[in-house]
């Protein structure tokens, strides 16, 4: 696509996205807050998948450690809500340091099964130290407690206000992703995907590549896990759990894996569709599989890869 | 790379829009609620209502249902609450408590819900109750059962919004308790949930008892996670540990085949005196029928032969003809929990918030369960559930519970301020 539309549809997503903010009810205010932090979590989640071309089942580990970072460190430590979700971040990154070094010496089943393992591993750990993470019933009541800068201190206790925090993290996240796809580092992952007996022959470290790669989708899932927790004000072990590590993989494909905005496309679809079959039917689980189903199979490449194609094919045409 | 530079100052901008945009939201805020200037009760009172409909416990999810849908009707019919008619609308929960937030605001700020109910887990309770407070609207829990949402979200936190309807924990573990002491037994061991609530109900069942009948001992736990099918290794070890009393909050479809397991072990031959504080629920009761042994110990959140009272035994009778079930436990707690909003929300003269929480806090309630009373502290529903020992009967299909002992709630209900010894049972007056 052409680098000014690229720019303007940029411009024109964060205009409706402060807008929301500023205009629309609770409850919308509340569903685009979870398509940002989902799509934070796929958007990260996607630069090992559809990137480096690794297929991981264990993020929803990363995502909990995140998430109970923020709410231990508002807990214990101080209530800046930055510090704490800093904290998160780290405390995500860390964890998928160590659970990368392990699983990035395999590929392809080996590494998903390697990562849902030790992603299972994490969420038992989660659900069996009672003391600290609180069982299954896991840390509620956690609060938003106003972010302050010296003299002045923002209030984010309410919905309207906590979401400009959110939406603040979206965009960082958004350029930050983006400018990594364009990056030299980008381009090797990529280059790994396509053939990382190559990559190795033309004398890059493909392993310390896939573990970079592993520790930032690592810590974009923890950001996005501990801007769940002040949202919900809750979090338990089954943030974990494994069907949770499903939902980035099933948003990068519906929306499109090789493509930047898929799975933010991805995210906005999950979240709205489900709330939409809900209206109608107590059987969402179905009719959601169907629909998902409908659109990997039916959009090859996703939505957002498939419309592309689309697109240039009628402007050659044309 | 040309492109660095501008990328950067495009990254700058949009840091600069959206901290404008924070600093100016606080400002734009929304007026407040719809409600807000109504003076008295206008439109209909809407309910929403969530359980479990999806997955192995999607069962208990109906039976909420049945007996929801059963009083929305019923009140719908003699004129509804204050002249008004009751909507309800029913979403599934999940079990998961990030689903149970998401249908609370669904519900409060997208269906314009006046007031809330229903809830199944304990960790979906605790999850819900901070956003009650957000939200501003009544939730009447009728199943969750951990001390926690009253003890510390009600009491200590203030949530005033969250009410119960149903016996809490204090039913399985210290109400247990007080019959175990009567028994013959001075040694217990327990299969219990490897979660939250086998983990609570066990140490309270444990503390109650040793407090009523010193010297008693405690001898073997074995803890099944959620979705044990296999418990021959659990009933092994409480068989080898060789006590003489069996306690087991196990329950659903884990408690039917834990029950079967522990027949062909021949533990019902060893171990003689087995309690199951939630065996009274008749999705276990009509699963296990006639393998269900005589003289276990049962209880559950109701039971449908008690209280012995024309009015129960009517609705028992009305329920089996609109849905051809006996009422489950959670039936007449969501059953009553409509007429509860309805006795508040008459006397109150209003259905906003505050007003409903007032009339509700101390309130007495008539249900097929007897007499209730809303404690104001806490906002939980004291009311009794007897325990009692299975029996069968020619007139069921399945073992009902036949002596029955009813220990009376404000004996063995945890009291205000929830600190200390002096809040738990025994008391002294």
């Amino acid at each position: 696509m052409n680098r000014s539309w690229t720019y303007i549809l940029a411009a024109l997503g964060i205009a409706v996205l402060i807008g929301i903010g500023l205009f629309s009810s609770r409850f919308i205010l509340y569903l685009t807050m979870r398509v940002m932090i989902l799509s934070i979590f796929a958007m990260g989640y996607n630069i090992l998948f559809g990137r480096t071309g690794l297929l991981s089942f264990g993020h929803a580990a990363f995502y909990a450690t995140g998430a109970y970072g923020v709410a231990l460190c508002t807990i214990h430590v101080h209530s800046h809500p930055v510090l704490a979700v800093v904290a998160g971040v780290i405390a995500a990154a860390v964890m998928a340091l160590i659970i990368g070094f392990f699983c990035v010496r395999h590929t392809e089943i080996y590494f998903a099964m390697l990562t849902l393992a030790f992603g299972m591993m994490v969420f038992s750990l989660m659900w069996n130290v009672r003391g600290i993470t609180g069982g299954d019933d896991g840390l509620s009541g956690i609060i938003r407690a106003p972010i302050s800068l010296g003299l002045i201190s923002i209030p984010i206790m309410k919905d309207s206000q906590y979401y400009f925090f959110v939406l603040m993290f979206f965009v960082v996240s958004v350029l930050l992703i983006h400018r990594i796809g364009r990056s030299p580092f980008g381009l090797v992952l990529a280059s790994i995907r396509e053939n990382h007996v190559r990559t190795e022959f033309a004398g890059l470290p493909v392993k310390r590549y896939r573990l970079a790669a592993f520790v930032i989708s690592g810590a974009f899932a923890g950001l996005a896990g501990g801007l769940a927790v002040f949202l919900e004000s809750n979090v338990t072990p089954f943030a974990a759990h494994w069907s949770r590590s499903a939902d980035p993989v099933l948003v990068s494909l519906m929306g499109g894996l090789q493509t930047f905005s898929g799975p933010l496309v991805g995210s906005v679809l999950f979240v709205v569709l489900r709330e939409l079959i809900e209206r109608f039917t107590h059987n969402w689980m179905l009719w959601f599989g169907l629909i998902l189903l409908a659109i990997i199979m039916g959009f090859r490449g996703g939505i957002v890869g498939s419309t592309a194609a689309l697109l240039k094919r009628s402007s050659e045409q044309g | 790379m040309d492109g660095q530079g501008m990328k950067r100052r495009d990254f700058i901008k949009a840091g600069l829009l959206t901290a404008a945009a924070s600093a100016l939201g606080p400002g734009v805020m929304k007026p407040v609620g719809l409600w807000a200037a109504t003076p008295s009760i206008k439109g209909p009172v809407k309910v929403g209502y969530q359980a479990v409909l999806s997955g192995t416990l999607a069962g208990y999810g109906e039976f909420h249902k049945m007996g929801a849908v059963m009083a929305v009707e019923e009140i719908n019919a003699a004129g509804g609450i204050a002249g008004q008619k009751i909507e309800m609308e029913i979403r599934d929960s999940t079990l998961a408590a990030p689903t149970a937030i998401q249908n609370v605001r669904y519900f409060v700020d997208s269906w314009g819900a006046d007031l809330l109910a229903g809830v199944d887990s304990s960790g979906q309770a605790l999850a819900v109750a901070p956003v009650m407070g957000q939200l501003d609207r009544v939730l009447m829990v009728t199943h969750a059962a951990t001390e926690k949402l009253t003890e510390e979200e009600v009491f200590k936190k203030g949530v005033r919004q969250v009410f119960r309807i149903c016996t809490p924990t204090y039913q399985d573990g210290n109400a247990a308790a007080f019959v175990a002491k009567d028994l013959p037994a001075m040694s217990w061991a327990t299969i219990n949930p490897k979660y939250e609530y086998g983990f609570t109900t066990w140490n309270m069942f444990k503390e109650t008892l040793g407090k009523l009948k010193p010297g008693v001992q405690f001898t073997a736990e074995s803890w099944a996670p959620f979705g044990t099918t296999d418990f021959r290794p659990h009933i092994n070890t409480i068989m080898d540990a060789k006590p003489e009393g069996l306690y087991s909050v196990v329950w659903a479809g884990e408690l039917i085949t834990m029950m079967k397991q522990a027949k062909q072990a021949g533990l019902f031959e060893k171990i003689k005196h087995v309690m199951l504080p939630v065996g009274a629920a008749m999705d276990v009761l009509e699963g296990l029928g006639a393998e269900m042994p005589d003289n276990i110990w049962i209880s559950g959140r109701y039971f449908f032969l008690y209280p012995d009272t024309p009015q129960n035994k009517d609705w028992v009778a009305r329920f089996k003809k609109r849905w051809n079930h006996y009422p489950a436990y959670v039936s007449e707690t969501a059953y009553s929990t409509m007429f509860a909003f309805k006795k508040a929300i008459e006397a109150a003269g209003s259905k906003e918030t505050g007003p409903v929480i007032k009339a509700l806090e101390g309130m007495e309630l008539d249900g097929p369960a007897g007499k209730r009373v809303f404690r104001k502290e806490d906002h939980q529903a004291m009311y009794d559930v007897p325990w009692g020992l299975t029996v069968s009967s020619p007139n069921y299909p399945f073992k009902i519970m036949g002596k029955q002992i009813v220990i009376p709630a404000k004996e063995f209900f945890n009291r205000p301020p929830f600190e200390g010894d002096a809040s738990k049972p025994p008391f002294k007056s």
